[in-house]
């Protein structure tokens, strides 16, 4: 079932928190809510779940406007960030209260915890307490109680912050295979941009309670909006550099580098914040049109990959990533060569993207 | 033994050793009163004094529950006294049991429902409340007998049990509805929103998802409630004036009346009041330290 979120907004006083939001989640496809702390993501979130009343706008199910409708008439299923479990109740009681409060059948309500709880592994944990269960089996009874109901949308709400790095990543993998599983339409909450291109189909990038983006990870990633979106996806961060387009080429200070093909198109003059990510920078061992000249002012080790910090002229930093067998040292003077195809430009003044205004 | 063990020793030695007085200090009175009740009339002014009673009778204990008092004197003498304190025993702890039980399920009642409307729900005065109500607990009970008892003649309550149970309401009600307030603030809203999502209505949300979490609380609030029911003495005094109302608090007080007291009965019966708070606390008494922490680290 898709979900239409149309104009919405919503103010906690007169603190507006959502601004005009639009969108479309197709069907059956995994949608997440990316952005920092505050963008009002979860609020977004917590309005289709019908727990947080809209100030104005729309929100439809399929054709069905949903606005007036309670949670447990959305035939929604949401786990939640602290994961919500029932505490004292046991884990096969948990699983099912859904099925039990709308007067399922017993016999088919065990069925249907037994079935959810082999395909969740957690079926020699069904006579336990949340209290006696770790994290990550806390969070496992908390998908089941959600997937026990075959319900149209599912909702998530970080369900990841909890769990140490390692299981979150296993984790991932597995929500992904639910998701699939389960044929229902996914609405998951984070933070962490590295779940969001990971697992989603579709990404809606918010900043300051307005969607900044709403594309494929590829999208949001390679055809940045504006400013915020090139900051906040990519890791390790995208540099931005600030200037001046003269006749086709970006100057700062010195340099003039040759950009896109696209920006001829540019008004001269225009002051603009080119972004190129570290991935995207390399080493040359002459000075050419399309490098830059600076010292080495850091060298991290990431494992498989360097991050070198470069300190180019006006003090300001770059930071290019290699290979992590490169022969680079504290303090060489290097010179950076730009991936002309790779450079995003942004307008300064409304920060958005110029690249993609005129393509 | 280094000079540190030693010293460690020692401060342990001496903790217990105040540990143990302390206990003794507070544990006496009742093990004098259960010893005196058990003892035969002869036995309980004899010099010097015995704690552990040479021949042990139950004859107290089976005049209060049967309500035949045993005097010295026997005859004419004793038949003209009138009814004895201990004919009304079984009547005044029946009467306690119900005033207290009355009393306490009105309280934890409102104070639960209260409680939840006000950490739940969102209306002026909702931070406010339960801080004036615990003013209220803080002024003297006596404050409140006298309108209280102005209130209860107008209702024509008085000397009825009833006007008994709402003024422990009265006193019990501010504590209980502050304490369940800060039991409730602890309970995550989010188990709330997962039940109405799973599909339940507001009252099976409150029905099987915040009443079994609250539980807990709803223990420590019955005790305090319970505590301060059966231990009154100055509304059941104020309040109640003919024998067959009194509560066991007033009544046992009836047994210092007249040239004789019977020690022996006395103990008897107050060890018989002491018992069913007794067990209760006993029973309960993990749930109340959970109950009160609860509230205190989240109140």
């Amino acid at each position: 079932m898709d979900v239409r979120l149309q104009r919405i907004n919503k103010s906690f006083g007169a603190v507006p928190v959502l601004k005009d939001v639009d969108l479309v989640f197709p069907s059956r496809k995994f949608v997440t809510l990316l952005g920092p702390s505050g963008c009002g993501k979860t609020t977004l979130l917590r309005m289709i779940a019908g727990l947080e009343d809209i100030s104005a706008g729309s929100i439809y199910f399929g054709d069905r406007e949903v606005n007036r409708l309670a949670p447990r008439d959305r035939n929604i299923a949401m786990v939640f960030q602290s994961y919500a479990l029932y505490p004292q109740m046991t884990v096969r009681k948990n699983l099912g209260y859904g099925l039990r409060v709308r007067k399922t059948p017993a016999t088919e309500v065990d069925s249907a915890v037994e079935r959810v709880a082999r395909i969740l592994e957690i079926d020699h944990l069904l006579d336990r307490k949340p209290g006696q269960l770790s994290g990550g089996q806390r969070q496992r009874v908390a998908l089941g109680r959600a997937m026990v109901r075959k319900p149209d949308i599912f909702l998530m709400d970080e369900p990841l912050s909890n769990l140490d790095a390692k299981l979150r990543v296993t984790m991932r993998g597995e929500l992904r295979r639910f998701h699939l599983d389960l044929n229902a339409t996914t609405v998951y909450v984070t933070h962490d941009q590295l779940e969001a291109m990971t697992m989603s189909d579709l990404i809606a990038v918010m900043h300051k309670g307005v969607v900044q983006q709403f594309g494929t990870p590829e999208e949001v990633y390679s055809k940045p909006a504006n400013l915020f979106v090139a900051g906040f996806i990519g890791s390790p961060p995208m540099n931005f550099l600030e200037g001046k387009i003269d006749s086709g080429r970006f100057r700062i200070s010195e340099a003039a580098l040759p950009l896109p093909p696209l920006t001829r198109g540019i008004a001269p003059g225009l002051d603009v914040v080119i972004g190129v990510r570290p991935q995207n920078l390399s080493f040359v061992t002459s000075a050419g049109p399309n490098a830059l000249a600076g010292i080495v002012s850091l060298v991290e080790l990431l494992g498989s990959e360097k991050l070198i910090e470069v300190q180019i002229a006006d003090r300001k930093r770059i930071s290019v990533q290699v290979r992590a067998d490169s022969q680079i040292h504290l303090g060489q003077n290097v010179h950076v060569e730009f991936d002309t195809s790779s450079v995003h430009v942004f307008d300064k003044l409304t920060e958005q993207s110029v690249l993609e205004a005129m393509r | 033994m280094t000079r540190y063990t030693l010293w460690s020793a020692t401060k342990k030695a001496a903790l217990y050793l105040l540990l143990c007085t302390v206990t003794v200090a507070v544990c006496f009175p009742l093990i004098w009163a259960l010893s005196t009740s058990l003892k035969p009339k002869s036995e309980i002014f004899a010099t010097p004094p015995t704690l552990i009673p040479h021949s042990t009778t139950f004859e107290n204990y089976e005049a209060l529950l049967s309500g035949r008092q045993q005097y010295y004197q026997t005859g004419e003498k004793s038949q003209a006294a009138g009814p004895t304190p201990a004919q009304f025993f079984t009547r005044w702890f029946v009467n306690s049991v119900i005033v207290t039980s009355g009393s306490t399920l009105i309280s934890i009642v409102v104070s639960t429902l209260a409680a939840y409307s006000l950490t739940r729900f969102r209306y002026w005065g909702r931070n406010m409340i339960p801080y004036f109500s615990l003013l209220g607990y803080m002024v003297p009970s006596i404050i409140f007998v006298f309108p209280l008892f102005l209130m209860m003649v107008r209702l024509e309550l008085t000397d009825n049990l009833l006007s008994l149970v709402f003024g422990y309401v009265c006193i019990t009600l501010p504590f209980c509805m502050w304490l369940m307030w800060a039991f409730m603030r602890s309970i995550p809203i989010e188990i709330e929103e997962a039940a109405l999502i799973d599909g339940a209505s507001r009252y099976q949300v409150f029905a099987n998802v915040v009443l079994p979490t609250a539980m807990p609380g709803i223990i420590a609030a019955s005790i305090f409630s319970m505590i301060v029911s059966w231990n009154d003495y100055l509304f059941g005094r104020v309040f109640i004036n003919s024998l067959d109302n009194l509560t066991l608090t007033v009544g046992v007080m009836l047994f210092f009346e007249g040239t004789h007291v019977d020690w022996g009965l006395l103990m008897a019966a107050s060890v018989l009041m002491t018992v069913p708070m007794a067990v209760l606390f006993m029973a309960l008494q993990r749930h109340l330290v959970a109950g009160f922490g609860a509230g205190a680290v989240k109140g």
